[in-house]
């Protein structure tokens, strides 16, 4: 995260009429190119077999020397109107370069992925690795890899119980590809292939929080000031000392008997969101130890998975503590089928159970803000493809009956070839009350477009 | 390249396969035609690898590819298998894998694996007749569709065919009302199949374009499959086939789909 201060709009949108004349000369370009090559192929060649369609022979792909993908990337997004918290209109004005390689080896591989981004909100240009890694397998049945990575688990759409890996929640509520809700972390992961079953462990040594809502993109509501907020400088929660004890550690045990997926999980390390206060009122992250459990199976004409995980506070065990998160259950159920050819549907029930209610609601400084006790979510994706999957819609509607708020995600995906694709989507907030989960979000809500090309 | 390796193993097949064709031919029984069609087309050899590539062609004449591994083991011969796709191209698509547990008899089990997520993604069992990949193909042309999903009837044969024609037993689950197939008598290969739409015109035609001896199996190299509402196709090609190459189980598990197993992806001959 940018810890720039904010006020530079000017700047701001210089940039982002940059970032804008760059991706219309880009597209024009490439979009009269590719026409080109089309019509090209079409008139000198019957079958488009000839080689020179792929840039290079059948050889080409297992020659000697890396081979470098990636792409190019321009990405706007825009509130209705300001958010008088944050003070300007802007969600996303983004200009990314990916370049991506891998190298193999008899006995060792490696790979990187890295990305340069010009970034208009934040005012700064950030070099970001996503991958750097080194994998190799000192056993027949031990698969190691370390270094910089992006890890998942668990079995929830859009929702994670056992999955504590970084998110990028920033990224995610500005619009930015899926692939940015998860963050990278600097972590050591093994995964042992046993005859009984098989376990991950990830040990990540420093900390690695989501990126949360600082206020300089997007508003939050604060129980505090009682109201929406944006503080400048940004919100900064304080990370713990580093150390052995302070590292996160992560287990998963799974096996697939017979199609039903089964997986035990562990967690030891801390809240992901400076949820905490220290003693100074300062945002922190407390410690947090999970353990779960998840089932995926196909059921009827679908797939249905179900997913728990409970979270202890190990810094306020019984809840008493107002400046501490309090333990909570967290239970998921989903159900996903095709609907009708070409169309997908996703219904899934998430609950979140806070323990120690009375003593959370007793001792709480704020206790008219404070989270109902059961929290229940429903969420729907629907999703249709079209035009060999070259067009795909989807959308996705997270509804709290408990909190009486939703958010609401439509985006269209256009893959017009094989090096370009566009997305356009809006991020819609909503609820009765300002402090629910996405009721706070209200003025954020945005419009989002990227343009996006290959090489 | 390929070296001609006989194992005992592939022989056995060999002569399977044989007695197969040589049961179907003096009765011309439907079901025994689509069976031995059934174990030409999808389980030569005991297991077996491909590369592929895909060229996608709309109606506008605009094109895609796709450029992909595939490794193939028979559980059990005309029975259930495991396929495992890894993808090289195009870059957006380099690094997903798709692992397929076939079951005959009941739903398959399948999942892909999104690198830039590090997601394993279990796909449901009802989509198998939508687009595999953005192809025109559709998953179950990959994986072969299960024999006893159809009613299958000899309706001609002639000097170089066996030309059937197959109903749907659940029709709700499938987009045509029925489809005709040209089965080579010489190799029992497919090699044009016609789907029926329910106003009865032929809306999707797969044909065989070439086909090659490897290691003594006939091996479909290249085919097309066209879209004749839409005016779309798409044309497949197979290089560097090799069947009988002793993969273990452990190659279709989900390990594989982290980390691509090279020893097997890797074009065989090559060091």
């Amino acid at each position: 995260m940018s810890n720039h201060p904010e006020g530079r709009a000017g700047q701001g949108s210089l940039r982002c009429m940059a970032v804008l004349l760059l991706c219309i000369v880009m597209s024009s370009t490439g979009l009269a190119q590719d026409a080109a090559q089309n019509a090209g192929q079409n008139a000198g060649q019957e079958d488009g077999w000839d080689d020179d369609g792929w840039g290079d022979d059948w050889d080409g792909e297992n020659s000697a020397g890396l081979v470098w993908t990636g792409f190019l990337e321009g990405g706007v997004g825009s509130r209705w109107k300001s958010d008088p918290q944050v003070g300007r209109k802007g969600t996303l004005q983004d200009l990314r370069v990916r370049a991506k390689t891998e190298w193999v080896g008899d006995s060792l591989s490696a790979g990187f992925i890295g990305e340069l981004l010009l970034d208009g909100i934040a005012d700064e240009v950030d070099v970001e690795i996503r991958d750097l890694t080194l994998s190799f397998s000192p056993t027949d049945r031990l698969d190691t890899k370390l270094g910089r990575q992006v890890l998942t688990w668990g079995t929830g759409d859009l929702l994670f119980l056992n999955d504590l890996f970084p998110k990028d929640w920033v990224s995610f509520f500005a619009g930015r590809d899926d692939e940015y809700l998860k963050a990278p972390s600097n972590t050591a992961r093994l995964t042992f292939y046993g005859g009984l079953a098989n376990i991950d462990f990830a040990w990540t040594p420093d900390f690695e929080p989501d990126t949360y809502l600082t206020g300089e993109r997007f508003s939050f509501f604060s129980p505090a000031a009682g109201d929406l907020v944006a503080p400048d400088p940004p919100l900064n929660g304080i990370e713990p000392d580093g150390g052995f004890g302070n590292g996160e550690f992560a287990v998963r045990v799974f096996r697939t008997i017979r199609g039903v997926e089964y997986a035990l999980y562990g967690y030891r390390g801390f809240f992901k969101q400076p949820t905490a206060l220290t003693p100074e009122r300062q945002p922190t992250f407390s410690r947090m130890t999970a353990f779960g459990g998840s089932v995926r199976r196909s059921w009827g004409p679908g797939l249905i998975n179900s997913e728990f995980a409970q979270y202890i506070s190990r810094d306020d065990r019984n809840g008493t503590n107002p400046l501490i998160p309090n333990s909570q259950l967290r239970f998921l159920l989903g159900y996903e089928w095709e609907l009708m050819t070409n169309l997908t549907a996703g219904v899934q029930y998430y609950l979140e159970w806070t323990r120690d209610y009375s003593e959370l609601v007793a001792n709480s400084p704020f206790p008219q803000f404070e989270p109902d006790q059961y929290r229940h979510l429903v969420t729907t994706r629907l999703s249709y493809r079209a035009w060999q999957d070259k067009l795909v819609a989807t959308i996705f509607v997270f509804y709290s009956p408990s909190d009486s708020d939703y958010y609401l995600l439509p985006k269209l995906t256009y893959r017009y070839s094989d090096q370009w694709s566009f997305t356009a989507g809006l991020n819609l907030f909503g609820g009765r009350k300002i402090q629910t989960f996405f009721g706070q979000f209200e003025d954020n809500g945005n419009v989002y477009a990227r343009v996006r090309y290959h090489y | 390249m390929l070296r001609m390796i006989f194992r005992p193993g592939s022989l056995a097949v060999l002569c399977l396969v044989a007695a197969g064709n040589l049961a179907a031919e003096p009765t011309g029984d439907a079901d025994s035609i689509v069976r031995s069609s059934n174990l030409a087309a999808y389980y030569a050899g005991q297991d077996g690898r491909a590369e592929a590539r895909m060229i996608i062609r709309d109606a506008q004449g605009r094109e895609q590819r796709r450029q992909f591994t595939i490794l193939r083991q028979d559980v059990e011969e005309g029975g259930d298998q495991k396929f495992l796709v890894v993808f090289s191209r195009p870059s957006d698509v380099r690094g997903t894998a798709y692992l397929v547990d076939k079951h005959v008899g009941r739903d398959d089990d399948r999942w892909l694996y999104l690198p830039g997520l590090d997601l394993v993604k279990r796909i449901s069992a009802g989509d198998k007749r939508t687009s595999f990949v953005g192809a025109h193909y559709f998953y179950e042309d990959v994986s072969g569709r299960g024999i006893t999903e159809d009613s299958h009837e000899l309706v001609e044969t002639t000097d170089r065919y066996f030309i059937l024609k197959h109903l749907p037993k659940k029709a709700a689950e499938v987009e045509f009302s029925s489809y005709v197939t040209w089965i080579d008598r010489a190799t029992f290969l497919p090699m044009k199949i016609e789907y029926t739409n329910s106003s009865g015109n032929v809306y999707r035609r797969v044909e065989v374009l070439e086909t090659e001896e490897v290691q003594g199996y006939p091996t479909v190299t290249r085919s097309r499959v066209q879209d004749l509402a839409s005016g779309g196709e798409t044309t497949i090609e197979f290089r560097f086939v090799a069947y009988d190459i002793g993969m273990p189980d452990a190659v279709f598990t989900e390990r594989s789909l982290r980390n691509p197993p090279q020893r097997w992806l890797k074009r065989p001959g090559k060091d």
